[in-house]
């Protein structure tokens, strides 16, 4: 019983590292780069919503809306000074190194904007529920129902309209997509957006369920989102989903077993043994196999 | 530098005039003028590293021109950008197929036809039907992923790509490229049927035999430059292919 009692929460927590995975995996598989500034517009999302609400008040709707909002326009951001510029180039090391400067700079914002270290980050109270001896924290629920509904909006749209076709067929082959009348500086924007809400999202789901801010959750969620992307595979949606939801479930049960203080390096522990045995990640390596062209820009 | 005389009777689809196309202080492209004329095939020959490839690239409006001006069907389109070419009429089947190797091929026939999405959902559905019955392996193979199709299927789907966008010209680069002889042959009865529903044709080849059987007129690319011109009825084909390959 204890066993799916720890399972269940960490699942539930796992959504969260889903949508965050989701985030990367979706700007990796499009502009095969690495956003090493995803956290950290994330926190500053967080940052601008929390600002917002401390000087205006906000409900826990407006505070979702305005943290998702701010999160999608701070990638954008984002997008326009790392990416944008380099595509179509070599420029896969140039992207990335900018996005650790803007990672500095972001960080730097939030502090300012957030000046002692600690905000409070209304959550939404509902009772927990019972079934056969498993206790659910309401919120929790609420946040797996969230994640769902994200989750199933971005493969809708990725599979059922015109701009989906066109984000995948970027994804496959970004020269032939630009020669079949994509506009790939647009797609690098909608890109970032979409990936700026999932996470946005997610950044919500995480700090209302722990009821505050910091400025290390810039760090944190970065590398929530990359231990997770990597476990499910590297630029594979469906492992990225995957690869959040076991990355809660195995924080949960090192937790349990260990304590707090061993769990980051049991996870780490995991990540590496799955990246020996899967080199690909676990979705990963029947993607490679045939992605040639992934293969030669990583 | 004139522009070359052609035959009389069809109407100048795409005319290309001093042309010139660089990669950084490289002239890929030098001074090329060259006609394509209505419903025919124009075909443009020449060894590796003529500037084929760059010619087709920049008619599509992947590389942007330094100097030079490209009219198609009235309008000029030198640099204009690869979705506006598009929409006039121009669609480029590139070197080497591209399919996109992950996307199942109903999808890639419809990333095709991705400019006419919007206002035109039924029509491009027609479209797909009829592709369907012109290339039937297609059909069989609806919902399989790109990647897995031979070389010829892909060249084929790549070519129902192509004309998903309903051109009004198509631009070919190397069709014939890394297939089995008996597939080219296949290819090019798809080519010639093709043209002979009225579209016309460019056509980038470097197996110049093949390629003066369905042309209506020829170009020969040298460095960058046209070394010469002609109608594939007034020479033989040895003659053309020594005075070209063996420069005499």
């Amino acid at each position: 019983m204890e066993f799916l009692q720890t399972s269940l929460d960490g699942i539930l927590f796992g959504s969260a590292y889903a949508l965050l995975a989701l985030g990367f995996s979706l700007i990796f598989g499009i502009m095969k780069r690495i956003n090493l500034a995803y956290g950290s517009s994330l926190l500053l999302g967080s940052a601008i919503a929390v600002w917002v609400n401390e000087h205006i008040g906000l409900g826990p709707l407006g505070l979702f809306l305005v943290t998702i909002t701010a999160a999608a326009l701070v990638n954008i951001y984002v997008e326009r000074l790392c990416f944008c510029p380099h595509v179509g180039k070599t420029g896969v090391t140039a992207s990335m190194i900018a996005s650790f400067a803007i990672w500095m700079q972001l960080d730097e914002i939030s502090s300012q904007l957030l000046p002692q270290r600690t905000h409070e980050f209304p959550g939404i109270e509902i009772g927990s529920v019972e079934i056969f001896n498993l206790y659910l924290r309401g919120d929790q629920i609420l946040n797996l129902w969230i994640a769902i509904i994200a989750i199933s909006a971005l493969f809708l749209i990725l599979r059922c309209t015109r701009f989906g076709l066109l984000l995948r067929a970027s994804a496959d082959n970004p020269e032939t997509a630009k020669l079949l009348g994509a506009n790939v500086s647009r797609i690098g924007i909608v890109t970032f957006a979409i990936a700026g809400f999932l996470g946005g999202t997610s950044a919500f789901l995480i700090l209302s369920s722990d009821g505050h801010v910091t400025p290390l959750f810039g760090l944190w969620s970065t590398i929530k989102g990359l231990v997770a992307m990597m476990l499910g595979g590297v630029g594979s949606l469906v492992g990225a989903v995957l690869g959040g939801l076991l990355l809660g479930f195995l924080e949960a049960h090192t937790t349990n077993l260990f304590g707090a203080e061993y769990r980051d390096i049991s996870t780490f522990g995991i990540l590496f043994l799955v990246l020996i045995l899967r080199p690909g990640g676990l979705m990963g390596v029947a993607h490679y196999r045939t992605d040639r062209l992934a293969h030669e820009r990583i | 530098m004139a522009l070359p005389q052609t035959q009389v009777g069809a109407t100048d689809m795409l005319s290309v005039s001093n042309l010139t196309t660089s990669y950084g202080l490289i002239k890929a492209l030098n001074d090329v003028s060259l006609v394509a004329k209505e419903g025919q095939v124009t075909c443009i020959l020449g060894p590796n590293g003529a500037g084929k490839t760059t010619l087709m690239f920049t008619l599509a409006g992947i590389l942007k021109p330094v100097s030079g001006s490209v009219q198609f069907d009235g309008i000029e389109i030198a640099g204009l950008g690869a979705p506006k070419v598009l929409q006039s009429g121009l669609s480029l089947v590139p070197e080497n197929r591209l399919v996109f190797p992950l996307m199942s091929v109903r999808d890639n026939l419809m990333a095709g036809a991705y400019l006419r999405h919007r206002s035109k959902r039924i029509e491009v559905e027609n479209d797909l039907e009829k592709m369907y019955e012109r290339f039937p392996v297609l059909k069989q193979r609806e919902e399989q992923n790109a990647g897995t199709l031979s070389g010829g299927e892909q060249q084929m789907l790549a070519l129902a790509r192509a004309l998903m966008s309903r051109p009004k010209m198509l631009l070919l680069d190397e069709p014939s490229v890394g297939l089995a002889p008996k597939i080219v042959d296949e290819i090019f009865a798809i080519i010639t049927q093709v043209k002979s529903e009225g579209m016309s044709i460019v056509l980038v080849e470097q197996n110049a035999i093949k390629a003066l059987q369905v042309a209506d007129h020829f170009y020969f690319l040298d460095q960058g430059r046209v070394s010469f011109n002609g109608n594939p009825n007034e020479l033989e084909n040895e003659d053309v292919i020594r005075r070209a390959y063996l420069g005499q």
